[in-house]
C-alpha cells in the first residue's frame, strides 16, 4: 500500500478508521480494512465514470455497501479473543521463524567459512568469495524478520518484505563483489565500479521502500 | 436496481452464490459483487456488507482461501479461490437446491385435490 495517498484515499481511510474505531486490533481487522478501502475506491471510480463528482461518488459508494455493523461486531469479537489470533498467525509465524533461523545460520556459516579460508592462508579471492553466504543470509533474514507479526507490529506483506530482502541483498552483494574484485583485478577503480552497480539500485530501492512505509504499529 | 428478493429468501444461499462465482475463476471482493449483479441479469444486488461476512464464514469453513494480489498502484486486492472442499459443497448444495425448488413450488402453488 502506497503512502502517497491522494485526497480521496484520505477520506476513504478516515471513514473506515471511524467505522472500526475502538475495535481491538487484529491481523484480520488490518486486512479487512484494506480490503474495504480498495473496494470503496474502485466503486467510487465506477460512479465517477458515470458522471458523478468525487464527493457524491464516494458518498454513494459508501451508502451502497450496505450495513457494515455486522462486520464491525465480528471484528470486535475477534479483537477480544486473543486465542483465535494466535491460531491465525501460527502458520506465518512458523515460516518466518524458519527463515530467521536459516538466515542467521547462513550468515554464521559465511563468517566461519571466510575465517577458515583466511586462516588457511587462501587467496584473497577465496576468502572474500566465501562471504557470499553472508549476502544470501542477510537477504533471507531481512525478509523473515519483516514478515513476522509481533505484539507491537503487524507482519509486513510478503511482496514488500521481499523487496526489502532484495535491496539488502543488493547492498551486501555490492560490498561482496567489491571485495572479490579488489583481489581479483589489478585496476583499483574496478571494485568501486562493481560496488556502485549493485549498491546504487539497492540503495535506491531501500530509500523508496522506507519513504513509502505505512504504519504497521498496533494500536494499544 | 431494485432488490426484489427478500433477505430471508436469499440469506441461506449467499455462500452458494459466491462459490458459483469462484468456481469459474479467482476473484476479489468488488469484482465478485459486480459478477453477482451480472449473474442476476442486473436484477439483484448482494450488498458488500453481506458479501464480506460471507467470505469470512466460507473461509472459516474451508470452502475458500484468500491471497493478496500484487497490485502496486493503490491498495492491494484480496483474492479468493475455491477449494476442493468448496467445490464438493457447491455440487451438493446445487443438488439439494434442485430438489427443494420442486418441493417448494408444489408446497406454495399446489392445489389439494
Amino acid at each position: 500500500m502506497s503512502k502517497i495517498k491522494n485526497h480521496l484515499d484520505k477520506k476513504i481511510w478516515a471513514y473506515i478508521d471511524k467505522l472500526f474505531s475502538g475495535v481491538g486490533a487484529t491481523q484480520q481487522l488490518f486486512e479487512l480494512k484494506e480490503e474495504l478501502a480498495v473496494n470503496i475506491r474502485e466503486k467510487t471510480a465506477d460512479y465517477r465514470a458515470r458522471g458523478m463528482d468525487e464527493e457524491q461518488a464516494l458518498k454513494e459508494a459508501i451508502i451502497s455497501m450496505g450495513d457494515l455493523s455486522g462486520l464491525v461486531d465480528d471484528m470486535r469479537q475477534l479483537g477480544q479473543d486473543t486465542a483465535k489470533q494466535a491460531v491465525y498467525s501460527t502458520m506465518t509465524a512458523r515460516i518466518s521463524t524458519a527463515g530467521i533461523v536459516a538466515g542467521a545460520l547462513l550468515i554464521l556459516f559465511g563468517v566461519f567459512v571466510t575465517a577458515m579460508q583466511y586462516l588457511m592462508g587462501s587467496s584473497g579471492v577465496e576468502v572474500t568469495g566465501s562471504a557470499i553466504f553472508i549476502v544470501a543470509g542477510g537477504a533471507l533474514l531481512t525478509y523473515s524478520v519483516l514478515t513476522r507479526e509481533t505484539s507491537k507490529r503487524y507482519a509486513m506483506n510478503k511482496i514488500r518484505a521481499a523487496l526489502y530482502g532484495i535491496s539488502t541483498g543488493m547492498l551486501l552483494f555490492g560490498f561482496f563483489t567489491a571485495a572479490v574484485t579488489h583481489f581479483a583485478v589489478e585496476e583499483p577503480f574496478v571494485p568501486v565500479a562493481s560496488l556502485m552497480v549493485f549498491f546504487l539500485p539497492g540503495f535506491g530501492l531501500l530509500l523508496f521502500l522506507l519513504l513509502t512505509e505505512t504504519g504497521r504499529r498496533k494500536q494499544v | 436496481m431494485k432488490a426484489i428478493i427478500s433477505t430471508d429468501l436469499i440469506r441461506g444461499h449467499t455462500g452458494t452464490i459466491i462459490l458459483n462465482v469462484l468456481r469459474q475463476g479467482d476473484s476479489y471482493g468488488y469484482e465478485i459483487y459486480k459478477k453477482i449483479i451480472e449473474l442476476s441479469g442486473n436484477q439483484y444486488e448482494l450488498k458488500e456488507a453481506t458479501l464480506y461476512s460471507a467470505f469470512r464464514r466460507l473461509e472459516q469453513d474451508g470452502y475458500i482461501v484468500s491471497y493478496w494480489g500484487d497490485e502496486t498502484q493503490g491498495g492491494r486486492r484480496k483474492y479468493y479461490r475455491i477449494t476442493a472442499k468448496g467445490r464438493e459443497f457447491y455440487e451438493q448444495t446445487k443438488k439439494d437446491w434442485d430438489f427443494a425448488k420442486d418441493i417448494l413450488d408444489k408446497l406454495i402453488k399446489g392445489g389439494l385435490g
